[in-house]
C-alpha cells in the first residue's frame, strides 16, 4: 500500500520535463502511425451551421473571405481555408480575399496556388486577391463604404477596372456573405463591429480555439453565423465538405485538420490523466501533511 | 437631489434635446439614442469626478495584485536581481497598453526607490518612447535620475511569437525576480507565464484580453482582471480626479445591469403581446 | 514645459474629442477624418517609427557583439536576420519569371510536356490551352531567384524555336511571389519558426494545468470539472467516452460534494457504490447502451458549458473590460488622465 502511495507521489509531482516528453511522444505517435489512432469525426451544431450558410449560397454569389492569421496559427486555421475554398469552388463561388495582417498576404497566396489549380479556377474571374492593407479597423471601414477608394489595384498590381469579377462591386453591400479567418485583432469582432452588422451583410468565421470563448457571443446573438473552432471545427469542416463532394460524385484529398485529430485527442488524454495524478498526489500528500500534524 | 446633480440632469436634456432637433440635418440620421448614451456615460464620469474634487471619500476595495508591486521589487533587490517589465504587444492605439504605461510609470518609481534595475522589452516603436519618457519621469520623481538610462526601455522586434521568444530568451538568461506582464496580450501570454514560473519568478498580471486572463491566472502570482487592471493608475496615485471616474464608471455599470434587467422584461412583455413597443428596437443603428 | 506637456495635452484632448464627435456629426470631410484619414495617420507615424525601433535594437545588438558581453552569439544571429531581411525586401527583388511567346502549333505539345514535367503541373492540357490562349505571351508559372536560374530553365526552351524573355516582378509583388527570395525565407524560416513559438503553448498548457488544476476549494473543483469535460468533448475521444463512464463520474461527483455530511465511511463507500449500480442498472435496462440521454454524453455537456457558462462569462467580462476602457479613455479625451505623457 505504502509502496502504491509512494508511486502515486511521483506520478504526481513529476519534472516538467518529462511532462513535455509525454506531451510530445502523444502528438508523435499518432502523426507516424495514423492507422493505430483513427478516430471519428462527427460535426457539431456551430460547424454544421457555417457548412450550411455557405452550401445556401448559389453559383456565381460572392463571398468575401479575410485572412487575419500568420504562420503561427497556420496549422489551426489554415487547413479550414482549404476545405472553406474548396467547398467555395465547387458551388461556383466568386471568392474575393483580402487581408488585414500583412502575413494574411501569404497564407492567402498560398492557399490559392494549392486550391485554385485543382478546380480550374482562374484569377480575376474565379476569385481575385486584393491583398493587405495596413490601417485595421479603417480597412475594414473602408471596404464598408468604398472598396476602391481603398484598392487600387489587386495583389498583382492589376486595376480594379480590369478585372471583371470587380463590375458592380464597391462596397461591402455588393458581397453576399462575408467570412474571416481570425486569428487575433484586427479580426471577426471587427468585422461584425464595423461592416457585417452596420449593413445587415451575413457572416462565418474561423478562429484558434483561444479565441472562441471572445467571439462566443457574436455567435450566440446571431450576428455572427456559426463558427468553426479551431483545429476541431477544421477537422468538422473538412468532414462535412468530403461528405457534400462526396455526395456530388466527387473525390476530395484528405484534410490536414483530420488527419492531426487524433495527435490533438491523444494529447488531451495524456494531459487529463496528468491532471488526475496531480490530484492524487495532491490528496495523498494533503492526508500526509494532516497524519503529521496530528 | 443636490444642486450639481439637478443641475448636470438638466444640462443633460438640454444636451440630448438639442441633438434630437438636428438629429439627420446637423448631426446623423437616427442617432440620438446613441448619443444619448454616450452623453449619459460622460456626464455620470464628470459628475462623480466633480464630486471627488469636491472633497468626497471614495472607497476602493483592496486589490491584491497592485498591493504585491512593492512586495515585488522589494524581493528583487533583496535578491540582487532585476524586474522584468513587459507592457504588452499593442501600440499606443489600445487602451491597455496606456494602463501598461501607466503601471510602468508607478514600478519604475519603486524600483528607483529600492535601487532594483528595470528591464522593459517592447514590441512597438512609440511604445519603446513612450515607455522611455514614463521611466525618465519616474526616476526622476524618486530622486533617483542617475540610475534611469535609456536602453532600459528596448526595442525587440513586432512579430507576436519572436517577441514572445525574445522575452523568454530574457527571462531565462538573466532571471529577474519580478515579472510584470501588464498590457495587451494574446497567445503568448502563457509562453511568457509558464517560462516566468520555471525561473521562480514573482509574476503580476493585468489585461483586458479576456481569453487570456485564464492563462494569467493560473500561471502568475497575482492577476488584475478586467477593471482592476484600468483601476491601477486611480489606486496607486491616489488623485481623487481618478478616483472619482472609478466611482461613475461602477455607477454607469449599475446603470448598464438595471438597463439590461427592463430589456428583458419589456421585450419578455413584447414578445407576450401585452405592449406593442419591442425595447430592442431602440438599440438598432 | 509647453512642447512636453501642454501641446502634447492639447494634440490627446482635440483629436480625442474630434474623434468622439465626429461619429456623430453629419458632416462629410469630418466622417472621412474620424473613420479613414485619423487611423492612417496613425499607421503613418507608427511606421516611421519603426526605424526607431530597428535602430536601437540594432545598437543594442551590435554594442553586445562589440564589446563580447555574455551569449553575444545570440546577437550575431539576430543582427544577420535583419540584415538578409532588409536585403531581400528592399535591394534583391529575387523574383525572376519567364515569358514564352510566339509558340506555333508544332511546338505548343512538346513545350506543355516539357513544362508540366519540369514544374510538376497537374494538367497538361491545362497549360496547352494557357499557352495558347496567351495573348501578350505565356508566363511560366515558376519563379526564380536568380538571373542564372531563369538563364538555365531557358536553355531546356532553346531547342524550341521561340521567344523567351526574363522579366522581373514589380517591388512589393515581389514579396509575396512564390519562389521569390523573400517568400522563401517567409515560408522556409520565418513560418517553421513561428509555428514552433506557438506549438509550445501546448507543451506549456500541459505543465500548467498539471499544476493548476487542483481540488483545493469548490472553484478549483468546478475549474477543474469542467476543463477536463472540454477538452475531452472538443476532441473526437470525447465521442468513443461511454455513457456510463459519465454516470460512474456524476455519482463520484455527488459522493464529493456530501462525502463533509458522512461521518462513517462505510455507510458513504456503500453509498457511492449503490449508487453506481443502481445507475448502471436502471441505464442498462432502460437501453441506454443503444441511445443514452443526452446529458451522459461528454460533447453534449461540452456544448451546453460553451453556449452557457462559457458565453455568460465572457459576456459579463468584455462588459466589464469595455467599461474600464470607456472610462479610461474618457479621462485620456478630458486630459485628466496624464501619466502616460510622463506626470
Amino acid at each position: 500500500m505504502e509502496t502504491l502511495k509512494n508511486i502515486f507521489i511521483k506520478l504526481g509531482s513529476m519534472d516538467r520535463r518529462i511532462i513535455f516528453l509525454l506531451v510530445g511522444l502523444s502528438v508523435l505517435f499518432p502523426l507516424l502511425k495514423p492507422d493505430w489512432f483513427t478516430l471519428p469525426i462527427r460535426p457539431k451544431q456551430h460547424s454544421q451551421i457555417v457548412f450550411d450558410e455557405i452550401n445556401k449560397l448559389e453559383a456565381g454569389s460572392k463571398v468575401l473571405l479575410s485572412f487575419e492569421y500568420g504562420p503561427s496559427t497556420k496549422p489551426e486555421i489554415h487547413p479550414m481555408t482549404i476545405a472553406l475554398l474548396r467547398h467555395m469552388f465547387v458551388k461556383d463561388i466568386k471568392v474575393y480575399a483580402t487581408a488585414l495582417w500583412a502575413d494574411g498576404n501569404f497564407m492567402s497566396t498560398d492557399a490559392f496556388d494549392e486550391v485554385a489549380a485543382e478546380y480550374n479556377k482562374k484569377i480575376g474571374i474565379d476569385y481575385v486577391n486584393l491583398g493587405f492593407k495596413p490601417g485595421g479597423e479603417a480597412v475594414i471601414k473602408g471596404i464598408a463604404s468604398d472598396i476602391r477608394t481603398l484598392y487600387p489595384a489587386d495583389l498583382n498590381g492589376t486595376s480594379l477596372d480590369e478585372i471583371p469579377m470587380m463590375q458592380n462591386v464597391n462596397n461591402v453591400e455588393d458581397f453576399d456573405f462575408v467570412f474571416s479567418l481570425s486569428s487575433g485583432t484586427p479580426g471577426s469582432k471587427e468585422w461584425v463591429q464595423y461592416a457585417t452588422d452596420p449593413k445587415g451583410i451575413p457572416m462565418s468565421t474561423g478562429c484558434t480555439s483561444i479565441q472562441v470563448t471572445d467571439i462566443v457571443p457574436y455567435v450566440e446573438n446571431g450576428q455572427i453565423r456559426g463558427i468553426l473552432a479551431g483545429m476541431p471545427g477544421a477537422a468538422e469542416y473538412e468532414e462535412l465538405v468530403k461528405m457534400e463532394l462526396k455526395s456530388m460524385g466527387l473525390v476530395i484529398k484528405p484534410g490536414e485538420a483530420t488527419s492531426m485529430m487524433s495527435a490533438q485527442s491523444m494529447a488531451h488524454v495524456v494531459i487529463v490523466i496528468l491532471i488526475i495524478f496531480g490530484n492524487i498526489t495532491y490528496y495523498l500528500t494533503r492526508n500526509n501533511k494532516r497524519k503529521g500534524s496530528k | 437631489m443636490n444642486k450639481k446633480l439637478a443641475i448636470a440632469v438638466i444640462l443633460y436634456f438640454t444636451v440630448v434635446g438639442l441633438y434630437y432637433l438636428g438629429d439627420g440635418s446637423v448631426f446623423v440620421d437616427h442617432t440620438t439614442f446613441k448619443f444619448g448614451v454616450v452623453a449619459l456615460v460622460s456626464f455620470t464620469l464628470y459628475y462623480y469626478i466633480d464630486r471627488a474634487r469636491s472633497g468626497e471619500e471614495i472607497y476602493l476595495r483592496p486589490i491584491a495584485g497592485l498591493k504585491a508591486i512593492e512586495e515585488a521589487v522589494g524581493r528583487a533587490t533583496e535578491m540582487g536581481k532585476s524586474v522584468l517589465f513587459v507592457p504588452g504587444i499593442s501600440d499606443m492605439d489600445q487602451v491597455e497598453t496606456v494602463s501598461g504605461l501607466i503601471l510602468l510609470g508607478h514600478v519604475a518609481e519603486t524600483t528607483a526607490k529600492y535601487e532594483a534595475g528595470l528591464n522593459v522589452p517592447v514590441s512597438k516603436s512609440i511604445v519603446m518612447e513612450a515607455g522611455r519618457e514614463t521611466c525618465r519621469e519616474s526616476y526622476l520623481r524618486a530622486g533617483r535620475p542617475d540610475l534611469y538610462y535609456d536602453d532600459m526601455v528596448h526595442y525587440l522586434t513586432d512579430d507576436q511569437f519572436a517577441y514572445a521568444a525574445g522575452v523568454n530568451g530574457i527571462m531565462v538568461r538573466e532571471k529577474p525576480a519580478a515579472c510584470f506582464y501588464l498590457g495587451k496580450f494574446y497567445a503568448e501570454s502563457l509562453i511568457l507565464a509558464e517560462t516566468g514560473n520555471s525561473i521562480g519568478a514573482i509574476q503580476i498580471a493585468g489585461t483586458g484580453s479576456p481569453s487570456q486572463i485564464p492563462f494569467f491566472v493560473t500561471a502568475c502570482d497575482y492577476t488584475l482582471i478586467g477593471e482592476e487592471f484600468f483601476t491601477a493608475s486611480a489606486y496607486l496615485s491616489k488623485k481623487p480626479e481618478l478616483l472619482g471616474s472609478i466611482k461613475g464608471q461602477d455607477i454607469v455599470k449599475g446603470l448598464v445591469m438595471a438597463a439590461m434587467v427592463i430589456t428583458f422584461i419589456f421585450h419578455g412583455l413584447f414578445q407576450f403581446g401585452w405592449v406593442d413597443f419591442d425595447i430592442v428596437t431602440l438599440f438598432g443603428n | 514645459m509647453f512642447l512636453k506637456r501642454h501641446m502634447p495635452l492639447f494634440i490627446v484632448i482635440s483629436i480625442g474629442l474630434l474623434t468622439l464627435f465626429g461619429h456623430f456629426i453629419n458632416n462629410t470631410t469630418i466622417q472621412n477624418f474620424v473613420d479613414n484619414d485619423a487611423t492612417q495617420w496613425f499607421d503613418i507615424i507608427a511606421s516611421f517609427a519603426i526605424f526607431l525601433g530597428a535602430l536601437n535594437m540594432l545598437k543594442l545588438q551590435m554594442l553586445k557583439i562589440i564589446r563580447k558581453q555574455n551569449n553575444w552569439q545570440y546577437s550575431t544571429l539576430a543582427v544577420l536576420g535583419f540584415v538578409v531581411a532588409i536585403f531581400a525586401g528592399f535591394f534583391y527583388r529575387g523574383a525572376n519569371y519567364i515569358v514564352v511567346s510566339n509558340v506555333n502549333e508544332i511546338n505548343l505539345l512538346p513545350i506543355s510536356e516539357l513544362l508540366t514535367d519540369e514544374l510538376h503541373l497537374e494538367n497538361q492540357n491545362t497549360v496547352m490551352s494557357n499557352i495558347s490562349d496567351a495573348e501578350d505571351g505565356y508566363e511560366i508559372p515558376k519563379i526564380f531567384m536568380t538571373q542564372s536560374g531563369a538563364e538555365a530553365f531557358m536553355e531546356k526552351l532553346d531547342k524550341f524555336d521561340v521567344n523567351m524573355e526574363i522579366k522581373s516582378k514589380k517591388w512589393g509583388v515581389h514579396l509575396q511571389a512564390k519562389g521569390s527570395l523573400f517568400s522563401w525565407i517567409f515560408f522556409n524560416i520565418f513560418t517553421p519558426l513561428s509555428s514552433t513559438m506557438f506549438a509550445l503553448l501546448a507543451f506549456f498548457v500541459a505543465s500548467a494545468s498539471y499544476r493548476a488544476f487542483r481540488i483545493r476549494n469548490f472553484e478549483a473543483t468546478l475549474l477543474l470539472v469542467s476543463g477536463i469535460i472540454l477538452m475531452l468533448g472538443r476532441v473526437p475521444i470525447g465521442e468513443l467516452i461511454p455513457w456510463w463512464v459519465v454516470a460512474i463520474l456524476i455519482v463520484f461527483g455527488v459522493g464529493a460534494i456530501s462525502a463533509p455530511w458522512i461521518k462513517d465511511k462505510k455507510i458513504f463507500f456503500g453509498l457511492v457504490v449503490g449508487g453506481i449500480v443502481l445507475f448502471l442498472g436502471v441505464g442498462f435496462a432502460m437501453g441506454w447502451n443503444q441511445s443514452p440521454p443526452q446529458i451522459l454524453l461528454i460533447p453534449v455537456i461540452q456544448d451546453w458549458i460553451f453556449d452557457y457558462p462559457t458565453t455568460a462569462g465572457s459576456r459579463a467580462l468584455m462588459i466589464g473590460i469595455a467599461l474600464g476602457i470607456v472610462a479610461t479613455s474618457f479621462r485620456i479625451i478630458v486630459g485628466i488622465e496624464r501619466s502616460f505623457l510622463g506626470e
